[in-house]
């Protein structure tokens, strides 16, 4: 009897142990994006600064890195730096796109003029794109490959390291 | 100042010719076309607490998007208001919302997957300890009986079993 009291008493410990691990070592923020793998949810939305609506089916044909970022984000202002070098140097073979999240179109102008302005960047009215996205704070970033398929998410800032592993899997 | 009237209504045409072609991913995209009646009134704000509860606000620990004051949750009632407005059904208010966040978004999870795990094991444990407390006290019984001795004297012996019979 003793032996079948240990035995039970180790797998529910065990279970329990594996259930606090798995769910303990995740960030709760890191939601996984069930939209992976799922065309992503087309949109029109206005451009900062010109004015003009932007599409995101337009960029089909191409890999697209969509940012949603604000300006009252900290960690948006340490990836800003990187988006732009990245947009840069890659030029016309990855579209970059970045959607405002819950902010002021004056900020976002005078923050995009102080800190450089390399791609669209678009207002989000009342976050109901961010919410079509499943997006849970800021920053985060999908991945679309050319076929507009999100292949990826990342939650976070991204190093310039990080960036070009993403764009590696959204060009494939 | 009748000459500025021309061009402000040029101005505001334009405008609205650009908000007009505005568009965020809409509901119908993921769930469909509505299913149920376009609800109003009291009834409207009634709905949109009811599922506004259902909801985890994704920017807040534990809280309902009808209990946070988070922008985020702010923005996501609004979209349950006007869904219900638009005549969606709840089923159809939070498959839209998890098909964007997952099931993570729903504070009651679904009875699927890993997740009725949540409700049959439980169930399971009870059974377990009621079948382990029945095992247990029919050993104790049979513990209890008395046992045959082996070097019992004979004549105790034959008493004890006329006593029994």
């Amino acid at each position: 009897m003793n032996r079948t009291v240990l035995i039970v008493g180790f797998i529910m410990t065990a279970a329990l142990v594996g259930v606090l691990y798995f769910a303990l070592g995740k960030d709760p923020q890191a939601i996984d994006s069930p939209l992976v793998g799922h065309a992503a949810p087309d949109f029109t939305l206005k451009a900062v600064g010109t004015g003009q609506s932007l599409n995101l089916a337009q960029y089909r044909g191409k890999p697209v890195v969509l940012n949603f970022w604000a300006t009252w984000c900290r960690p948006c202002w340490e990836e800003h730096p990187v988006l732009t070098e990245t947009s840069q140097a890659m030029g016309d073979r990855v579209q970059f796109v970045g959607v405002v999240f819950q902010d002021d179109e004056r900020k976002i102008t005078d923050f995009l003029q102080q800190r450089g302005w390399a791609y669209p960047t678009l207002v989000d009215d009342r976050g109901k794109t961010a919410i079509a996205y499943g997006v849970g704070g800021v920053p985060e970033t999908f991945f679309l490959n050319k076929n507009g398929t999100i292949v990826a998410k990342y939650t976070g800032p991204m190093s310039g390291d990080i960036l070009q592993e993403y764009i590696q899997k959204a060009m494939r | 100042m009748r000459k500025l009237i021309p061009i402000l209504l040029f101005a505001l045409a334009i405008a609205m010719a650009a908000s007009a072609q505005l568009k965020a991913p809409d509901a119908e995209q993921f769930v469909g076309p509505p299913e149920g009646l376009p609800v109003t009134g009291d009834q409207l704000d009634q709905r949109e607490h009811e599922i506004a509860s259902m909801l985890r606000c994704p920017v807040c620990q534990g809280l309902s998007i009808a209990d946070s004051p988070a922008e985020m949750a702010i923005n996501m009632k609004g979209q349950v208001r006007e869904l219900l407005s638009r005549g969606y059904t709840q089923e159809q208010i939070l498959s839209y919302f998890e098909h964007s966040y997952g099931q993570f978004v729903l504070l009651k999870p679904k009875f699927r997957g890993v997740n009725s795990l949540v409700w049959t094991l439980p169930i399971l444990a009870l059974i377990a300890g009621a079948l382990l407390v029945i095992v247990k006290l029919n050993k104790l019984q049979d513990d209890v009986a008395p046992p045959a001795a082996k070097d019992e004297d004979e004549y105790i012996a034959r008493v004890r079993d006329l006593v029994n019979k």
